[in-house]
């Protein structure tokens, strides 16, 4: 990356600790997720049985429409200040400038998730602190995935307020109507769908496939089968590149749709 | 680098053509202004200029050289866009740190800058409590921050108030007197005329016409007001100088109290004060009033 790239992570970076909005975020996940750690530490049961699952299902929720709250207006709004031309005069190619823009608002994002969950570790007991810790990785992926997505929506829209709005549809889709859209598929199709596509459907999704990893991570590959999904996860390599994939071709998108716009 | 051409651009954006065989000089300690009317192609001339927009057809030469809009051309411009607003949240120094991290520019001359653009006593607050007039003096302070060789301003005047015109004017000034370009759009003819050097009309994507002020007057042969102040409205000699005025013919006469005006071409002027000349201590002074650059602008357009 050079020089401008570099300039311009810190100052998103700089942006965001001083945007109220990602210490609301930080604060809120600490809280959700402390509470859920306390909740599962007093009701005597087995920690992971009852705060991961509950964790899981806190973060696949909250994280991904945090990152796209987050990377929305990246484009757009520099769009709308009258500064993307600014920025794009200087030296740098455009797709620098999107991937500086994603590094900077993934960093932030990294250290809000990390300090909630840290805080919520704190509190927690060794086996809760065991559960969360095991949480963090994914989270991160997750919410990076998402923070993808959101700069590859705010490269398209050319009003902020478009941008949100497809962010909360978005949002809606992956992270609600997905997998109630796949059970639907199978009941329309009547089973017509082999178990295997409706799985990688699933994953194909990175709130699914977060959800999937993490299920199994906490309760095991048999609640796979209880959930009536005959096929298992994919290995780590193929796991690995899917959230790749998921991180940087939305980003990259991104950039090849800044860079042929014809006029900025 | 002395001098910016841009030969034969085109720029065609979806059904219109926004700029249509452009072809604009600048020259080292020259200010030129690009006037037209809204969607005349200006801020897309200065797009292309910036690598903001990407030509059809066109070719670009500095000192006479072939160049392309690349980043080491980028490297010699600065860029004040239309109604420019930088992030609420960053104080007017961190706007231009990033801006001087950016270019590579020592972190020393961010402080002048904002001292030159009035920003000094404001450079620790937040962007957000700052006026529009602040926001553009902010957005001047990017565009010189490099000393670039080329100052691209768009719609500089654009909600200054008198204390941020001064800040402009004495920045055209220091660009001029480096012997550095300028390039400016304004519709603020009247105010920039005295600042700029050149001036370049747009119309519809094409070049109307390009030269000085005064060329521009020529080119529009609007009525010049040769203004007599009359010693003695009662003198009957000034009645007959007006009537020597109507017989010549060339120019429309009226007279007020205290006053002859005689509204000629400019060059009649010289004639009406030959025919002056005849009537002795008639006048005890005369003012040529030149039509405004509003005017003259008006009239160009009109005529195309």
């Amino acid at each position: 990356m050079g020089r401008v790239g570099r300039a311009l992570v810190l100052h998103e970076l700089l942006e965001r600790t001083r945007d109220r909005w990602v210490l609301v975020i930080s604060a809120l996940f600490a809280l959700l997720a402390t509470g859920v750690s306390l909740y599962g530490r007093s009701a005597e049961v087995e920690v992971a049985k009852l705060t991961g699952p509950s964790l899981v299902t806190l973060t696949a929720l909250l994280v991904p429409l945090v990152a796209m709250v987050l990377s929305h207006d990246a484009i757009v709004g520099e769009r709308e200040r009258n500064t993307l031309g600014l920025l794009l005069s200087l030296p740098v190619s455009r797709i620098e400038v999107v991937f500086a823009k994603y590094i900077g608002r993934a960093l932030a994002l990294v250290a809000s998730v990390t300090v909630g969950l840290g805080i919520a570790m704190v509190v927690s007991d060794a086996a809760g602190a065991r559960t969360l810790s095991q949480l963090l990785g994914p989270t991160l992926l997750l919410g990076l995935a998402f923070l993808s997505l959101g700069m590859l929506i705010s490269t398209c829209s050319r009003r902020q307020v478009t941008a949100a709005s497809i962010v909360v549809v978005t949002w809606f889709l992956l992270v609600f109507f997905y997998d109630l859209g796949l059970l639907g598929l199978l009941v329309i199709t009547d089973g017509a769908i082999s178990q295997e596509t409706i799985s990688t459907l699933v994953i194909a999704n990175p709130a699914g496939l977060f959800r999937l990893q993490m299920m199994q991570a906490f309760a095991g590959p048999e609640v796979l089968r209880d959930l009536g999904m005959t096929a298992t996860l994919p290995g780590p390599a193929a796991l690995a590149l899917l959230w790749i994939a998921w991180l940087v071709v939305p980003s990259i998108g991104s950039g090849i749709l800044l860079t042929r716009e014809k006029v900025t | 680098m002395n001098s910016v051409e841009a030969r034969g651009v085109f720029v065609r954006l979806g059904q219109v053509q926004a700029l249509d065989d452009v072809h604009i000089e600048l020259e080292g300690g020259k200010a030129t202004m690009l006037a037209g009317p809204n969607g005349a192609g200006k801020t897309t001339f200065m797009k292309v200029l910036l690598g903001l927009v990407r030509p059809d057809f066109g070719s670009f030469a500095a000192d006479g050289e072939a160049i392309d809009i690349d980043n080491e051309w980028k490297q010699r411009i600065g860029y004040l866009p239309e109604a420019v607003a930088f992030s609420d949240n960053l104080t007017g120094r961190q706007v231009l740190t990033f801006f001087a991290r950016a270019r590579g520019v020592n972190r020393s001359r961010i402080g002048a800058v904002l001292d030159q653009v009035g920003l000094g006593r404001a450079q620790r607050r937040a962007v957000r409590g700052y006026s529009r007039g602040m926001r553009q003096r902010l957005g001047l302070g990017v565009a010189i921050l490099t000393n670039p060789d080329l100052l691209i301003l768009d719609e500089p005047t654009a909600g200054l108030d008198q204390e941020g015109l001064s800040v402009l004017w004495g920045v055209l000034d220091q660009w001029r007197a480096a012997g550095r370009m300028i390039l400016i759009s304004t519709h603020d003819l009247a105010l920039t005329e005295r600042r700029i050097d050149d001036i370049c009309v747009l119309r519809a994507g094409r070049v109307l016409v390009q030269g000085t002020a005064d060329d521009l007057r020529r080119a529009a042969r609007l009525a010049h007001r040769v203004m007599f102040d009359v010693v003695d409205d009662d003198d009957p000699k000034v009645g007959l100088l007006c009537d020597a005025m109507t017989k010549w013919g060339k120019g429309r006469v009226e007279r007020t109290p205290g006053r002859l005006i005689v509204e000629v071409t400019p060059d009649s002027i010289l004639e009406v004060m030959k025919i002056q000349s005849g009537f002795p201590e008639t006048v005890r002074g005369l003012r040529v009033e030149e039509p405004t650059l509003d005017l003259v602008y008006d009239k160009l357009l009109g005529a195309a």
